[in-house]
């Protein structure tokens, strides 16, 4: 079989199927997870992040540790959520080095001025208000936020992956809840 | 803005917050006790709704400038862990240490399973201590179907293809080789998204 017919027969194959061949070295398989996949962890990642830089080198070297560790994921079929939170730790991840790796506390500053991006001269919608909003959220608040009403994690998870007691967790959220609420009002 | 935990406000959308986190309409009852909560519940729920709109991508979403971005990926997977045990091989020279990766053995198994028409392969496992020669193993194979494909006969086509070309190309000692059938998947028709 050709290289591109197989290519085509594997973009059918379910995500168990792939992650199987994956983990068994196929490079192929992989290459039709990412195809399948990558669009959705680098919308995730450009939301955690606040922005489209990094989001790039973050979503790679998701894929590059998530082909390593393939063989010890236990259930194939769940891949694409495994893959989601391998993206989310390599983004958190780049944000704690954007902090000189700082205790979280310290990151809920507020979003330096070159970071807000450039109105534009309108939002189209209240997706657009909310993308905005988000990316004045500090980092601290934003990414409690999107791990939970994105990446639909629980308190315990986004205190594990955060390093923070759930309590931080839940004010962190309220006052980002808060914030975006306010924003999205002013957008509309 | 102010943020301080002192305005009342603040208690009402924590409030709400945990119901419509636990899934549970919050009450009548509170939404109607001022015009603030129900203010803010609608305001909540205006968040919440952009929200899960926020990573509403299409599946293979990537276009044709990302091709670059999936070739780096593929040029830095790290090949070599995908090696596995080291399986013996007999050579007539007593001093040549012939060995044969598990990784090749697999993809071994992966194209001689995908010679068979209607059928792919998923993951393979070889079980039994292949380091020590002549040890018993069992190959256990994952496979799809394609979709009005008779599985018994697919799968038993999937076997024979399997364990005749390790019979041909190692020396292990097949004991079986079990294949599971976790999928059916639809034959690709000729009109549909052709990536290239």
């Amino acid at each position: 079989m050709a290289d591109v017919d197989r290519l085509s027969s594997l973009a059918e194959a379910s995500d168990r199927i792939l992650a199987g061949r994956a983990a068994d070295g196929d490079v192929r398989g992989f290459e039709v997870l990412i195809r399948r996949h990558g669009a959705l962890m680098r919308a995730y990642a450009a939301r955690i992040l606040g922005s489209n830089a990094d989001v790039d080198d973050v979503v790679q070297d998701a894929f590059i540790t998530a082909w390593d560790k393939l063989p010890e994921l236990e259930d194939l079929s769940a891949v694409k959520s495994w893959l989601m939170r391998i993206v989310n730790h390599k983004a958190i991840d780049r944000i704690r080095a954007r902090h000189d790796h700082a205790p979280i506390e310290d990151w809920d500053d507020p979003a330096p001025e070159r970071e807000q991006p450039e109105r534009q001269a309108e939002t189209h919608s209240q997706q657009d208000s909310l993308v905005r909003a988000l990316e004045l959220l500090p980092d601290a608040q934003r990414n409690c936020w999107v791990m939970k009403e994105v990446g639909g994690f629980s308190y315990d998870e986004i205190s594990a992956e955060l390093g923070v007691p759930p309590s931080t967790v839940r004010g962190l959220l309220a006052r980002a809840r808060r914030r975006l609420m306010t924003e999205m009002e002013e957008w509309r | 803005m102010n943020a301080a935990n002192d305005d009342p406000a603040d208690d009402i959308v924590d409030v709400l917050s945990d119901y419509l986190d636990r899934g549970v309409e919050p009450p009548r009852e509170l939404i109607e006790q001022s015009p603030e909560n129900h203010l803010a519940l609608a305001a909540l729920l205006r968040v919440r709704e952009a929200a899960r709109s926020l990573i509403d991508v299409d599946e293979g979403g990537l276009s044709t400038g990302d091709e670059g971005w999936i070739d780096s990926i593929l040029t830095n997977l790290h090949r070599e862990v995908k090696a596995g045990r080291a399986i013996p091989l007999t050579h007539p020279s007593p001093r040549a240490n012939l060995t044969l990766t598990e990784g090749a053995v697999r993809g071994l198994v992966r194209a001689a399973g995908d010679s068979v028409d209607g059928v792919l392969v998923g993951r393979c496992v070889l079980d039994g201590d292949v380091t020590v020669a002549g040890s018993p193993v069992v190959v256990r194979v994952e496979a799809s179907v394609f979709w009005g494909e008779p599985i018994p006969a697919a799968a038993e086509r999937l076997r024979v293809a399997i364990a005749g070309a390790l019979i041909q190309h190692t020396e292990l000692a097949i004991e079986a080789v079990d294949v599971t059938i976790t999928d059916v998947h639809l034959r690709r028709t000729d009109d549909e998204g052709q990536q290239s």
